[in-house]
């Protein structure tokens, strides 16, 4: 321990209980001053004098203590203006690559990659890179944390937080010299100078710290690997439920025993005698179901005319419901059809409604597949709701068949004109 | 320097006497320029072209102007230091609101030419009963009446500021430093509503069938940051003319340099808002305005309004540096001017109907060019007339101290 | 002691002094000491027993009520069709609205150089922190199957679908997960300095070694605080833009519907507005107990209330203009259903919750166009609390009004909110109220650093800006 005078002996006392006495080296000088502005002026000589390993210390940042220090403008903004790029780039990347490469899907006619809607993402990520490497940027940049300082063995430096201010010249700078440069303070106006020590080697953490920090460690990669696991090894057990009542209802669905409820053991009340369910009051099977007994029928029912505004109807109707499938003119290419085809995927086509037993097949049976459906086809009697529009739709069907083979004579004479002018 | 020396405002240059002329030059072109517009139009025959260029350029002045009128009340109001140096220069500006009320008449008096509202027969069957819900607002009459209301309120404000702040430079009382802050915020008040409903007036109305409650906001965000580009040039060609060299400061262009930045980003924000909105409900009689704005080279020009308006000032006046460098921002500033106009353009140009004949045509002409130097040397007159007769800084402002010594950080 | 007993009025209106920040006879120390006693004190404030005591059990009510509704479903709400949001997103829009000012304060009042800030910037940061908590919460809940929670995050789920970037519910996520990071790094980052404070002030071994990790060895080196201020500046130039997008995009929410009273571009800037109108009268509410608790009446000025209230009347008037514009426009547009939607807001069955916001939220305020009303202490505590009612309901009005009544009447119906909705709302409180309690009693509360940087003390000396400080507090004394 190299010796000191005056004010200086009580820093290297300093009060830490250690086990073993460790030997001191000298860290620097530290000057205090009354206010802001005797430190500004303190600055500047000390500045003037050439020194570079030095700092001052403020309980506020001190204004125009930049220029006196000769401290240059940071390079942070640079650095959080890149890191800011960084987050626009992630935004648009992620948000590009989630919805409109690895797992596209419509929402709302919106296209996958729709930046309209991609603009709020990417400028809050835009924002979170630029707040954090600012954050992150700032301290690092500063050398922060760095929870141990020679500067804090002396008792004085503690009101470098509070109201007093200092320099600090380290004993590393060039220029250093414990004589001259103590006066250099002096005479800058310090209201006291002393020097500070530091310890010569570098103490080990306690191994309480240590340990802590390993089973921390260890705690934190239990949930990454319970999901790691869940996420890739098959169970055999059923999953859990959370929520008890939400898969496992108490109702009597499918449980094959007796309602104790009721006399008749029914989990179920049956409707009233004599109630007819919307939509099967059957008057006139005709109109309703296309029969009539066993037979088909093989005109329209009587209570349907066919008109244009028939057709029309049929046509918007066959159009949003049929031609999916069956195509617009109902050769069976239709859109979902062309994509099963294109995807390789097995499935059953759709029928070319041009086919001959299409043609000669009964009105009533036509019917009857657009409401009940036929083989692989679904039932479509309820989108297409009541009997006008499955008729409708049925006579646009014959149209469209007529149209595929219809005679010159079919043409009326309006229309000959504009087809004999066409050429 | 660090430390501001002191200064003394009554050493300063500061009044520009060769304003008058400049004035009465930039007036005589500009008459001369809207009388060759005119006669262009009757040759022609598209007087309706004609108004619709006409209006461009009257809103774009208008929008400056009213700029100008915010920047002087928010200064008052939040009792502002920095910017007393550059305020009185923003007072002149306001100075074209009263000459604009004259400037209405030739379209007050042939608004049923672009106006489709006022003609029933111009419109669709649809928007005509539309129209006809809302007879008691779309009425001539009471349109008319509106927009010669807003420039009473506009003019009365500008020339309260203005005569009040001019007093002071002979009594030096501080009170009317007082008496101005508290009028303003009555008088921003007023200045909401009326900015508001004038841009409804004057410009969506253009469509009677489109609404939106952000409109005004719009033109509002608009306005001020074309403002900022106008102070810039000014402040920018009163200190090249050798008047108030030290009290105007690099740090004073820092600071106007910051709020055109942050009107950039405020317009963009308010665009943004206003069009994914539309955009994402899709409701086709909103969608219908913008489609007329997506359609052929209007798309292109909306891109252009979107990179020339928002990202290249953006990435342009972010950093520190341009706005510290005079002939920099004034090149900014230029460009942002430009940029308001055709954001004018853009709001008042494409057809009202998308599916129309033309609609996605630009139909650039050359009364677009002649109503902008008119109208623009009459309000460069109507400012400059202004500037000529009074000194060009709040000479005895209380807190002129402030903005003498004002430092940014 | 320094500081002062009475109310000290430090609201000059005479155009030629700037009022003094900081009044009473204070030096550095004075104002370390004024408001490190707070943390340092063995014992707390009776008042602050309270509110803490109080704070955690309603605290306790939210645990149950949570868990009440986890096991048994979002049918304990009052919620059906169409009212599919209720108390959930209104709370929810209302602590985040709460959350507005703190960052108001801290970012766009310090790039405007209102150095009034400094005063009570700190705990308007902190009551945004604990506000956007208690706002995460309700979307969290709202949920019902809160364990499918990671799908808000961009994680795919067991088919290996992505979340749908095209939503604002996502939006949100991203909006207010930004900002309550980016505010909670700025509340930290302006406290590290006070937390060196403490540190070195501390007698206790916990109390060193506790502020010492956060303090993360800052020593006041002026070469760390030249980054620092330029951090600062730069976070709050991000937080600017920040804190205008999260309400936005809250209001995307309902904005991007077709639902008439929701489907409205005024929405972004109007929420904005509101949210900073509540947030400072959230302020307000607790500014007022807290500087007559701790006596830091010389630093929260009378000077800092009377400002706050004109943000009050600006933003207040804002949203009253917002109404009236969307009202006009609703007629305006010409179409029935947007116009039937307002008039239902005004006289249909909800017309209560619309008077009450619109008394609240615009009539109310205007009486802050007088000096008398913005510096009566308990009037503007009062205005404050009706404020925050006020606001409560105008989301309340949006969604519910907007809602119960569409475009299909077949389908129309009224929500009635059940016991357990009213105890979520008071629940949230509790959450609040625990975190600020803990707050007050273990942090700085003022930005100390900060204070002693607009000192008038500072001045005296004859640094250019700022103003002529030293006058006043002469005539201050």
């Amino acid at each position: 321990m190299s010796s000191t005078t005056g004010t200086m002996t009580a820093t290297s006392a300093h009060p830490k209980t250690h086990a073993k006495p460790v030997s001191m080296v000298l860290h620097g000088l530290l000057a205090e001053f009354d206010d802001d502005h005797k430190l500004v002026a303190a600055c500047k000589k000390v500045r003037d004098a050439g020194y570079t390993d030095w700092d001052a210390h403020s309980p506020f940042p001190v204004h125009g203590i930049d220029r006196a220090m000769g401290i240059s403008m940071t390079k942070l903004p640079i650095f959080i203006f890149f890191c800011g790029a960084l987050g626009t780039a992630t935004g648009v990347i992620m948000q590009w690559w989630m919805n409109a490469v690895d797992y596209p899907f419509l929402i709302s006619g919106k296209p996958f990659w729709s930046l309209p809607a991609n603009i709020p993402v990417i400028f809050e990520l835009t924002i979170l890179f630029s707040a954090l490497s600012a954050v992150i940027g700032m301290f690092a940049f500063n050398g922060l944390p760095r929870h141990y300082n020679p500067l804090f063995r002396s008792e004085r430096f503690k009101r470098a937080t509070d109201d007093r201010f200092f320099i600090s010249v380290l004993a590393s700078d060039p220029r250093f010299n414990l004589n001259s440069t103590r006066s250099l303070l002096e005479s800058a106006g310090a209201a006291a100078v002393e020097r500070v020590d530091d310890t010569s080697e570098s103490e080990a953490p306690p191994r309480l710290f240590i340990w802590a920090h390993a089973i921390l460690l260890c705690l934190a990669l239990i949930p990454i690997a319970m999901i790691y696991r869940a996420r890739n090894a098959p169970i055999d057990y059923p999953r859990l439920h959370v929520i008890f009542d939400m898969d496992n209802q108490e109702k009597y669905a499918g449980k094959q025993a007796a309602n104790p409820a009721f006399v008749d053991g029914r989990a179920m009340r049956l409707p009233v005698a004599g109630t007819v369910a919307r939509g099967m009051l059957r008057q006139d099977p005709a109109l309703t179901d296309g029969r009539v007994g066993d037979r088909w029928l093989t005109v329209f029912p009587a209570n349907v005319t066919i008109d244009d505004a028939l057709l029309k109807r049929g046509q918007n109707r066959y159009e949003i419901f049929c031609a999916p499938c069956h195509g617009f003119d109902g050769s069976g290419n239709g859109r979902v059809t062309d994509v099963a085809r294109e995807r390789g995927l097995g499935w059953v086509e759709p029928k070319n409604l041009h086919d001959e037993d299409v043609r000669l097949r009964p009105v009533g049976h036509l019917y009857n597949t657009v409401k009940n459906g036929i083989r692989t086809m679904p039932p479509y009697g309820d989108q297409i709701s009541g009997e006008s529009d499955r008729w409708a739709v049925v006579a646009y069907i014959k149209a469209l068949q007529r149209s595929q083979r219809a005679a010159p004579g079919d043409v009326p004479t309006e229309k000959k004109d504009e087809l004999n002018n066409r050429k | 320097m660090h430390h501001a020396e002191t200064i003394d405002i009554m050493q300063e240059p500061r009044h520009l006497e060769r304003a008058r002329t400049v004035g009465h030059q930039a007036l005589f072109v500009g008459v001369a320029a809207l009388g060759a517009g005119v006669a262009v139009a009757l040759f022609g025959g598209k007087l309706d072209g004609f108004l619709k260029s006409y209006l461009v350029s009257y809103t774009y002045f208008l929008s400056l102007a009213l700029g100008a009128l915010f920047f002087v009340m928010i200064q008052h109001v939040t009792r502002a230091g920095w910017s007393v140096t550059v305020r009185r220069i923003a007072e002149c500006i306001t100075a074209a609101l009263p000459i604009w009320l004259l400037l209405a008449i030739p379209l007050i008096a042939m608004a049923a030419k672009i106006y489709p509202w006022m003609t029933q027969t111009l419109l669709s069957p649809d928007m005509a009963a539309l129209v006809e819900k809302k007879r008691q607002y779309l009425n001539f009459g009471f349109w008319a009446g509106r927009i010669v209301l807003y420039f009473l309120i506009w003019s009365w404000l500008a020339h309260f500021f203005y005569r009040k702040s001019i007093e002071q430079d002979s009594t030096g009382d501080p009170k009317l430093s007082h008496w101005m802050h508290q009028r303003a915020a009555i008088g921003l008040v007023l200045f909401a509503f009326s900015l508001a409903f004038a841009a409804y007036d004057l410009i969506k109305s253009l469509n009677p069938g489109w609404f939106s409650t952000m409109f005004g906001v719009y033109y509002f965000a608009g306005s001020v940051q074309g403002f900022f580009g106008l102070l810039i040039i000014v402040v920018a060609w009163v200190q090249s003319s050798g008047r108030l060299p030290r009290a105007i400061t690099t740090e004073h262009y820092h600071d106007m340099g910051k709020f055109m930045f942050a009107f950039t980003v405020f317009w963009a924000y308010i665009a943004f808002s206003q069009y994914m909105l539309i955009w994402y409900a899709n409701i086709p009689e909103e969608t219908r305005w913008y489609l007329s704005r997506q359609t052929g080279a209007w798309a292109w020009f909306s891109v252009f309004l979107l990179f020339g308006k928002f990202i290249l000032p953006f990435l342009f006046l972010i950093s520190r540096w341009p706005k510290r460098m005079r002939e920099l921002l004034i090149v900014g500033a230029l460009w942002i001017l430009l940029m308001q106009w055709c954001d004018q353009y853009y709001l008042i140009m494409p057809a009202e109907n998308p599916e129309s004949a033309g609609a996605g045509q630009l139909p650039l002409h050359l009364n677009d060019l002649l109503c902008f130097i008119g109208l623009g040397g009459i309000f460069i007159w109507a400012v400059t007339q202004r500037m000529a007769s009074c000194s060009l800084v709040p000479e005895r402002d209380p807190r002129l101290h402030e903005a003498l010594a004002f430092e940014n950080y | 002691m320094a500081t002062i007993v009475h109310e000290f009025d430090n609201t000059f209106e005479d155009p030629q002094k700037r009022p003094p920040l900081v009044v009473g006879d204070h030096s550095f120390h004075t104002v370390t000491e004024a408001v490190c006693r707070i943390n340092e004190s063995p014992t707390a404030p009776a008042l602050w027993w309270i509110i803490f005591v109080g704070g955690v059990a309603l605290l306790a009510n939210l645990g149950a009520m949570i868990a009440y509704l986890f096991f048994t479903g979002v049918g304990v709400w009052g919620l059906n069709n169409p009212v599919g949001w209720g108390f959930d997103i209104t709370n929810f829009v209302f602590w985040v609205g709460i959350g507005h000012a703190g960052t108001l304060i801290s970012a766009v009042l310090f790039l405007f150089r209102q150095k009034w800030r400094t005063g009570i910037n700190r705990f308007a940061e902190a009551m945004t922190i604990f506000a956007v908590i208690c706002a995460l919460l309700f979307p969290g809940i709202h949920v019902g199957r809160v364990w499918l929670a990671f799908y808000l995050f961009p994680l795919p789920n067991q088919m290996g679908m992505w979340p749908q970037f095209r939503s604002p519910l996502l939006w949100d996520v991203f909006a207010v997960g930004t900002y309550f990071t980016v505010s909670l790094l700025f509340w930290y980052t302006g406290m590290v300095p006070d937390l060196a404070t403490l540190r070195d002030r501390a007698k206790t071994k916990i109390a060193q070694i506790g502020y010492g990790i956060f303090a993360l060895g800052w020593n006041g080196s002026a070469r760390h605080w030249h980054r620092y201020e330029r951090a600062y500046l730069i976070l709050a130039a991000l937080s600017t833009p920040l804190v205008l997008s999260v309400h936005s995009v809250v209001s995307f929410d309902f904005a991007t519907s077709q639902l008439p009273g929701w489907h409205t571009t005024i929405f972004p800037p109007y929420f904005v507005a509101g949210a900073i109108f509540s947030g400072m009268a959230m302020v307000i509410t607790l500014a007022v107990p807290a500087r007559v608790i701790y006596n830091v009446k010389d630093i929260i000025t009378l000077h800092h209330l009377d400002v706050m209230n004109k943000c009050i009347l600006a933003t207040g008037s804002m949203v009253g203009f917002a109404y009236i514009t969307e009202f006009f426009v609703a007629w305006y547009s010409g179409n029935n259903y947007e116009w039937f939607t307002f008039k239902n807001r005004q006289m249909g069955p909800y017309w209560w919750s619309y008077w009450i916001m619109f008394t609240c939220n615009v009539i109310i305020p205007q009486i802050y166009w007088f000096k008398w009303a913005r510096t009566n202490i308990p009037l503007m505590f009062v205005i404050s609390l009706l404020v925050n009612v006020g606001m409560w309901f105008e989301r309340f009005v949006i969604i519910v009004t907007s809602l119960h009544a569409d475009f299909l009447p077949g389908a129309w119906d009224t929500y009635s909110p059940t016991w357990v909705e009213y105890l979520t709302l008071a629940g949230s409180f509790g959450l609040f109220f625990t975190f600020f309690a803990l707050f007050l009693r273990f942090l700085p509360i003022i930005a100390i650093a900060e204070v002693k940087g607009v000192m008038p003390r500072k001045h005296a000396h004859g640094h250019g800006h700022g103003g002529d400080g030293h006058g006043h507090l002469e005539a201050a004394r």
